[in-house]
């Protein structure tokens, strides 16, 4: 099944920017982030089709997977 | 600070601090030790200041009686990292209750002022009455103790608070400053002057890269004491680094909490600018008066597009590494590094250039800088001068002042510069003023008299308990984008718990940057390693809540009613459809939210606040 993976910020520069890719069924956010690279604890936001999400949840064909990182401050 | 070696290492009366009263008016100065009451009082910052404003009422904040208090905070001036915090109190001339009577505020600022405030071994200064006429206050360490002179200021007069530090160094070396720029002393038409603060990086580099305690005027308050600037001129007196405080900055450094303001080429996240893009995501950055319009102007923002244009470059308060600064450099023609464009931090930039209608990272540069040299605070700025321009734009047959609208880069300019020259009452008052002479509040983007930071109200409901304005006193303002809580449940759990500890750092001389929860592991032992007191996680959660509550119960005893615990009436009768995070918060949300967490505050402020009749 298709994926797409848009990386905001800090990721978008230490990564890439959109990437849609095929993945198998049943695939979790955290394996993909695990697959990237992405250190989980410098993640901060992640959604599937704009709504929030955990790492933990499976992700269907053609979702689009946001991943942002830590953000806070003034 | 005393602490008294034969009393428990947590019995806050064993802790004596270090109190300087300088009289302005007969230049009396009287020096005392006094014991601390709570863990508020050890802790410092607004957790004590709140409790000498507290024994006193005061109806206008430019009165006599009205005190300056400048301390600092318990970890201020140890070794633990970021400890670096000033915090300037008083009842603020911006800060205002319907009823018309001044809030208690606090402002705070990193730089190098408060570590040498510290170690001239004083830990409170409180300045009285008004001098008759400009002076300057030297606090400098001597033999026998610290010795304090007020200095005639005229010559500084009218100068930019840089230039007014950088003057002021010429004659006191091995010293920083507090200086405020025009706007302070502009103070009966501005009341949002700043407190200006020197840098290392600033001293050495003759370079305007200063840290500001911009909040709530208390700039226009030194303005108003006819006190031009403070020198703090002391040896360093940094604490030893033991193999544990080497842990608990390393700590400091690489939790997750500061990784994010960390250096991009550090791996960090890159200060708080990367606020923006992730913001975007959402069209939930602040555009034309915090009304995003869903398209993608503001990613002419966006870090990488700025760097075409400028060197980014960045750089940290004294011995901290977490390096939060984002100063943009001009370049040379042969593409050296040029000079110094502005600090790019996240509010500023945001709340003078999208919030404006502005994209061009030149403009926006120019703004800032000019806001710095005159000393406002940025916050308050540019939100009353995004409420101007939309004004302008709702009411093209009849603008204000020259007409300004957004994107009008000059005429934005012109205000700006008008309103810290003190030619501008009706901006330099702030938002909440000019929105009721004019009787359009909807879009007066403020809270309680104080104008929201770079995040939409929309988005945080804590903002109605936020005691010292927006998301520096009430820890929620990215809980939407990041959690996507939608809930009263929600948000009366996290308003009553988490959020309002945010406030503990305005206590302990921290940075917020540090980025733990206050009562975190990390705070204990940084506490523990600097001063040999042993408070648990627990004792300090108490203070700062009590301190928290005690700020809100000086709130209602300075006459906020009900209605002022709201939020900007646009976002209930004109939701912006743009931004794509949830749209939750309606009348009957507000209603029940306050109710709730009223029932929980409100029995637990009884007895914090003395009895003045």
């Amino acid at each position: 099944m298709q994926v797409t993976v848009k990386l905001v910020a800090s990721f978008r520069l230490k990564w890439f920017k959109e990437a849609t890719q095929d993945y198998p069924h049943g695939v979790e956010i955290l394996d993909i982030v695990n697959e990237i690279g992405i250190p989980v604890n410098e993640l901060g936001i992640v959604l599937i089709n704009g709504h929030h999400a955990s790492l933990k949840d499976k992700l269907q064909d053609g979702d689009t997977v946001s991943l942002m990182p830590l953000i806070g401050g003034g | 600070m005393i602490i008294l070696g034969e009393k428990s290492k947590n019995d806050p009366s064993a802790v004596l601090y270090h109190r300087c009263t300088i009289d302005l008016d007969t230049q009396t100065i009287t020096f005392e030790d006094l014991p601390c009451r709570n863990l508020e009082d050890v802790m410092g910052g607004f957790g004590r200041s709140f409790q000498v404003l507290a024994e006193r009422k005061i109806e206008n904040a430019y009165c006599r009686e009205n005190p300056l208090i400048v301390n600092t905070g318990l970890l201020t001036g140890t070794s633990v990292m970021t400890g670096l915090r000033a915090y300037f109190s008083a009842y603020s001339p911006l800060k205002q209750s319907g009823k018309g009577l001044p809030a208690a505020m606090w402002s705070a600022g990193s730089g190098n002022f408060g570590n040498k405030l510290k170690w001239t071994g004083i830990d409170e200064v409180i300045f009285e009455n008004c001098s008759r006429s400009p002076v300057y206050a030297v606090l400098r360490e001597g033999e026998l103790g610290p010795l304090v002179e007020l200095i005639p200021a005229d010559h500084l007069l009218g100068l930019s608070g840089h230039e007014k530090i950088m003057s002021l160094q010429k004659d006191y070396s091995n010293a920083h400053f507090a200086a405020i720029g025009p706007a302070g002393e502009n103070y009966q038409s501005v009341y949002m002057g700043a407190v200006i603060l020197s840098t290392d990086n600033q001293l050495k580099s003759g370079e305007p890269k200063n840290r500001f305690a911009g909040r709530g005027g208390m700039g226009s308050m030194m303005g108003y004491k006819n006190l031009l600037a403070i020198v703090a001129q002391s040896s360093d007196k940094p604490g030893k680094i033991t193999p544990a405080m080497r842990d608990v900055n390393h700590d400091v450094l690489k939790n997750g909490g500061s990784a994010r303001f960390q250096p991009v080429s550090q791996g960090g996240g890159g200060g708080t600018w990367a606020n923006i893009e992730v913001l975007q995501a959402f069209h939930a950055v602040p555009m034309n008066n915090f009304r995003p319009k869903g398209n993608d102007d503001v990613e002419q923002q966006f870090r990488d597009h700025v760097e075409k244009d400028f060197e980014v470059v960045s750089e940290g308060c004294y011995r901290c590494g977490i390096r939060c600064h984002n100063n943009l450099f001009n370049r040379n023609p042969d593409g050296s590094r040029g000079p110094l464009a502005a600090k790019y931090d996240f509010e500023p930039l945001i709340l003078f250039g999208s919030n404006l209608g502005l994209y061009d990272a030149a403009q926006t540069c120019e703004l800032i800088h000019l806001c710095d040299q005159l000393g406002m605070d940025a916050i308050s700025l540019g939100a009353t001068l995004s409420y101007v321009l939309d004004y302008n734009e709702r009411h093209p047959e009849k603008p204000l002042f020259n007409g300004a609208t957004f994107g009008q880069f000059d005429a934005i300019r012109a205000l700006m510069e008008e309103t810290g020259r003190g030619e501008r009452e009706e901006i330099g008052k702030g938002v909440k003023r000019l929105s009721e002479q004019l009787g359009e509040t909807s879009y007066a983007v403020h809270v309680k008299g104080l104008e929201l930071p770079a995040y939409l109200p929309e988005t945080n409901p804590g903002y109605i308990f936020a005691i010292a304005g927006g998301h520096m006193s009430m820890g929620t303002h990215m809980l939407l984008a990041k959690e996507g809580k939608c809930s009263v449940e929600e948000w009366v759990q996290v308003i009553t718990t988490q959020g309002l500890l945010q406030v503990g750092y305005d206590m302990l001389g921290l940075c917020k940057f540090v980025g733990v929860g206050m009562g975190h592991d990390l705070i204990v032992r940084a506490t523990r390693e600097a001063t040999g007191l042993e408070f648990t996680s627990a004792e300090i959660v108490a203070a700062v809540r009590r301190a928290y509550l005690r700020g809100l119960a000086l709130e209602l005893r300075q006459g906020f009613e009900d209605a002022e615990y709201t939020l900007p009436a646009q976002i209930i009768d004109s939701p912006n459809p743009n931004v794509t995070l949830p749209n939750f918060i309606t009348a009957e949300f507000i209603a029940q939210l306050k109710l709730r967490v009223w029932s929980v505050f409100l029995p637990e402020m009884e007895g914090l606040l003395p009895d003045l009749d």
